[in-house]
Parts: C-alpha cells; structure tokens; sequence
C-alpha cells in the first residue's frame, strides 16, 4: 500500500464572482522511503498541494489518504517544514525541538534526551540553549528539521525550505538533507521551483503543469546515489534536466498567458 | 526616559567600537563618548534648578506662584522627617499596584480568550465599547456611593481605569501572533489550549508587557485624581490639601514625588520585562 495517495484530487477558491481553479484532478501516489520532488512554475498549485496533505485546507473534491485513511484534519504524522522555519522565538532550540513530543505527552527527561539526538543530528549540539534570533538562516531550517524529526512523522512535508538562503548555505543545506533524510529514512514531498535541487535530491521528479496543477510529467531519477554537487556535470544528469526543463518552460509561458488573459479581463487588479 | 534609552544604547555600542580601535587615545576618546551623554544630561538638569532657584533668589516671581527648589527641599525634608511624604507614597502605590494587578489579572486571560475566539469576541465587545470611552474619573460618583472613600473605592477607580485599555491592549497583541507560527505548533499536534499556553500567550507577551507599562502611567493618572476627590492621604490628597493651605511648596513637593515614584517604579517594571521574555534579550 502508498503511504501518501492523491485520489482526483481538485481545489478551488471563490474570488467574487470567479472561480480560481488551483489543483485540477491530480492523482499521484508516494511509497514509503521516496523521496519525491514536485516542480512548477510559480502560481501552478504547489503549496496548495503541501498544505492540503498538511490538513491546513481541505481539498474541494476528491481526497489524499495516509496509509490508506483520508486525511481530514491537521495531522502531526505530516511533519511540515516551513520556507521561513516558523519557529517559537521565544523557546530556545531544545524546546522547540522537544515541543512535539511535549505535546504528545512524553517525559521532560525523555523527550529532552531525544530531541539532543536530533539535535546532533542536524548538526547544531552546543547551541541547545539559544534561541532562534541568534542563529543563522541555515541554523534555523536545521532547527526545523530536527523539530519535524523529532516528532516522527510518517512523510516530511518541505515547502521550498531552502529557498529563504544564499546560494552556498543552500547547497551545504540540500547535502544535509540528504544525509539526515537517508540516516532517519524518512519519506519526503519537496516543492521546488529549482531544478537542480529537485535533481539532486529526488528519486522521483513530478513536474506539474501551470494553473490548474494537474501531472504533467511523473519521472524517475536514476542517478546513483550518494549524490554530491559535482554530479550535476554527468551526462545523464543533463540529460534529465534538459527534459525537465523543456517540460517546465512549456508551462511557464502558459502561466504567463494565463496571467496575462486574466489581467486583461480584470484591468483594475493589480498583479503582485 | 530618552536619556535612559540613550545611555543605554551607548553602553551596548562601545565595546565594539573600542575593539576596532586598539590605541590608548582611542580608548580614552571612547571612555569620554560613553560619558558624554550622561554629563550633557546631568549639566542640562543642574542649569534647569539653578535658573529657576535664581529666579526665586532675584524676586522675579512670588513665592507663592512659584516657590524655588530650595524651599520645595525644606519643605521635603519636613515632611520626611515627621514621615507623611513616605505615607503618602506608599498610599498611593500601593492602591495603582493592586489596582492595576487586578485589572491585568482579568483583563489579560480574558484577552487572550477575546483575541482567540470569535464567539467570547462577540458577548463581551459591546460591553467594551460601552466602558471603553469612559474616562475613569467618571466612576468617581458613582465608586463612591457604592463604596464610600475607602480603599477599595481606591482600587475600583484604578482597576475602572487600566482594565478597558489593557483588555484592547491584550486582545490586539494575541492577533498579532504570526499565524504561521501557531500553524506549525498545530503541525506538531497541539491542542487548542496548548497553541493558547505554548504559542499565544508568549507570542503576545512582549506586545502586551509594552502594553501594560502604558497602562500603568494611566494607572497612575486615576490615582492621583481620585485622591484629590476624596482622601485622607496619597500624593494626590498632598497636593489637593496643600493648595488649600496656600502650601505651593507642598504642591510642587508632590509633583516631584509622583514624578520620582513613577520613574522607580518604571525601572522596576523593566527588570521584570527582562524576566518575562528573555527571548527579546538581543533585540534590546
């Protein structure tokens, strides 16, 4: 059985008068250990998607089932990690990273013990007790993981978790992933709009189309693993991101018609 | 207050400086820096009392419009002496503390439920807009024929006063919590009440403490009117009762005390704010 499946699932918001198709009738499924890359032009649905597995919002038809029970509320076996960490400021890093288990009621000792573990695990031991205005960007999504992790979700949910760093933490952060995604062997959804790192990091790249999201392109990375940045000059490597990229580009001139169309038709709204 | 705001800027920005510059001029230059201010304030203070203590001196203006500094000292240091300054500022903090610390004690949880659910929101607004309006002095009829001028008169007066404020105050610091955050603590699976304890009540807390310390100013404000109106002791009964005796000295005395109270127990208040959220601690 997949862990996570999408059962035609649709979602629209009611904006006046005008319906705002945002996800039409995507179907996919995730086994458990995958780790899968969604891509897409920006506005094609993505968060949505995320946020819907999440329990945040309610798909406006079909359904998504975990471990074969459809998801209907807010559900901590979804660890979700946010592009801009949405910390507590005001717990230091070991009570943030400890504040699931906290809510799940176990022992201060306990959950202290293992949340240490994640802790070292993303590489933060030493800064137990600060609190996150004192870290670094790159610390503060490592604290996130580790607060996701440490709670033990079924799949990792990232929503473009590295997309708020500079370009070198970016890419210590997506080698640290990897490294920590395969010593917890979690599952994990990854949205990106960044090619590279989808090819980096995935076993499965889901290109999607523009607004309304449905699968364009469901495809498998074969690139040996373990993966490191210089890989990115292989030839197979290439060849996939050509695919990717012809397959994106398609859908990123569509958005912009589609923009485009719309803004014309409604010449007082501004476009952010 | 700016001067304490100023100095304090000053003593978080020297180090720094000084370790850019390593020479010995250099440090006796940032030494003389951090300096500045404070003596610029105390020169600014001491020009202030002597002009006006010169005015007196030269006869410029009577006595009894404007006593100068050395007669308001005399009369503080015989008042002190037979104790009725030390009474009357404790009277009076004593009733702005209690009152103001039953106000925050209602006004803030039940903030924290107003800014959180829609349906509290709702019975208890229109009660709110009614009292909000309402300048506390406005109670002083009708606190007095429920409660004659005792204490507790006192303590209703102040606690009329702070608890419309601090309940806006509260409300408006609890939707200021970043959704996100109280998003990622239901993630993580918190109940209601734990995103109310865990994330809502320290995510308000710094907004409802600066909140609070406006508070307490008006706090402060209530106090002193009401003791004019009917007291047998209090700053605010000094000033009332010296004007009656043509004392302008005991008048001005009493300013002063107020004014010296307020800033200690401001000071006080700070350090209490460190305490509660330390996790602001390098944003000061």
């Amino acid at each position: 059985m997949s862990l996570i499946v999408f059962e035609n699932v649709s979602k629209w918001y009611v904006d006046g008068k005008t319906r705002i198709q945002a996800v039409d009738n995507f179907n996919l499924s995730i086994e458990k250990g995958e780790f899968v890359c969604i891509v897409g032009a920006s506005g094609c649905g993505k968060s949505t998607l995320l946020n819907m597995v999440a329990g945040f919002i309610k798909p406006s038809s079909g359904r998504i089932l975990l471990n074969g029970e459809p998801i209907t509320g807010i559900d901590p076996r979804c660890g979700m990690i946010f592009q801009n960490y949405a910390l507590f400021p005001w717990k230091t890093v070991l009570g943030n990273v400890e504040f699931g288990l906290k809510m799940k009621g176990v022992p201060k000792k306990e959950r202290q013990k293992v949340a240490r573990e994640y802790i070292s695990m993303v590489g933060l031991s030493g800064f137990e007790n600060s609190y996150p205005s004192e870290l670094s960007g790159g610390m503060k999504q490592r604290v996130t993981i580790a607060r996701a992790l440490a709670n033990d979700p079924e799949i990792l949910l990232m929503d473009e978790p590295f997309a708020a760093l500079d370009a070198m933490t970016r890419q210590v952060m997506q080698e640290e992933l990897l490294r920590i995604v395969d010593e917890s062997n979690k599952t994990t959804l990854f949205i990106t709009h960044s090619i590279d790192e989808a090819l980096l990091l995935a076993d499965r790249v889901i290109i999607m189309s523009a607004r309304p999201g449905r699968v364009k392109q469901d495809l498998t990375i074969d690139l040996p693993r373990p993966r490191h940045v210089s890989d990115q000059l292989s030839e197979r490597y290439l060849e996939l991101k050509n695919t990717i990229w012809s397959s994106v580009e398609e859908e990123v001139l569509h958005n912009m018609l589609i923009t485009y169309g719309e803004n014309n038709r409604q010449p007082k709204r501004k476009l952010a | 207050m700016s001067v304490d705001i100023e100095s304090a800027r000053l003593t978080t920005d020297v180090p720094a400086a000084e370790a850019e510059m390593p020479t010995e001029n250099a440090d006796l230059l940032s030494k003389l820096r951090r300096y500045r201010n404070l003596l610029i304030s105390i020169f600014s203070v001491v020009t202030f009392i002597s002009v006006w203590e010169l005015v007196g001196r030269l006869g410029l203006v009577s006595p009894v419009f404007l006593p100068s500094p050395s007669l308001i000292y005399r009369e503080g240091v015989m008042l002190f002496q037979n104790g009725v300054i030390q009474t009357d500022i404790l009277a009076s903090t004593r009733r702005v503390l209690v009152g103001f610390g039953i106000s925050a004690a209602v006004a803030v949880p039940l903030g924290l439920l107003m800014g959180t659910s829609e349906t509290l929101k709702a019975i208890f607004d229109p009660i709110l807009s009614i009292i909000r309006p309402l300048p506390a002095l406005s109670w002083i009829p009708l606190s007095m024929l429920w409660l004659g001028i005792g204490e507790s008169q006192k303590y209703a007066i102040v606690f009329m006063g702070a608890f419309a404020p601090t309940l806006v105050y509260v409300i408006d610091a609890t939707r200021r919590v970043d959704p996100l955050v109280i998003k990622a603590a239901k993630n993580l699976g918190a109940s209601r009440l734990a995103v109310l304890r865990e994330v809502i009540l320290p995510g308000a807390m710094p907004n409802i403490i600066s909140g609070l310390k406006v508070v307490l100013a008006v706090a402060w404000t209530c106090i002193i009117s009401a003791e004019m109106v009917g007291a047998s002791n209090g700053l605010g009964y000094r000033i009332w009762s010296a004007k009656d005796w043509g004392n302008t000295p005991q008048v001005l005395l009493g300013m002063v005390g107020i004014s010296l109270t307020v800033l200690v127990i401001d000071t006080i208040f700070k350090k209490v704010e460190e305490k509660l959220i330390p996790w602001e601690r390098n944003r000061r």
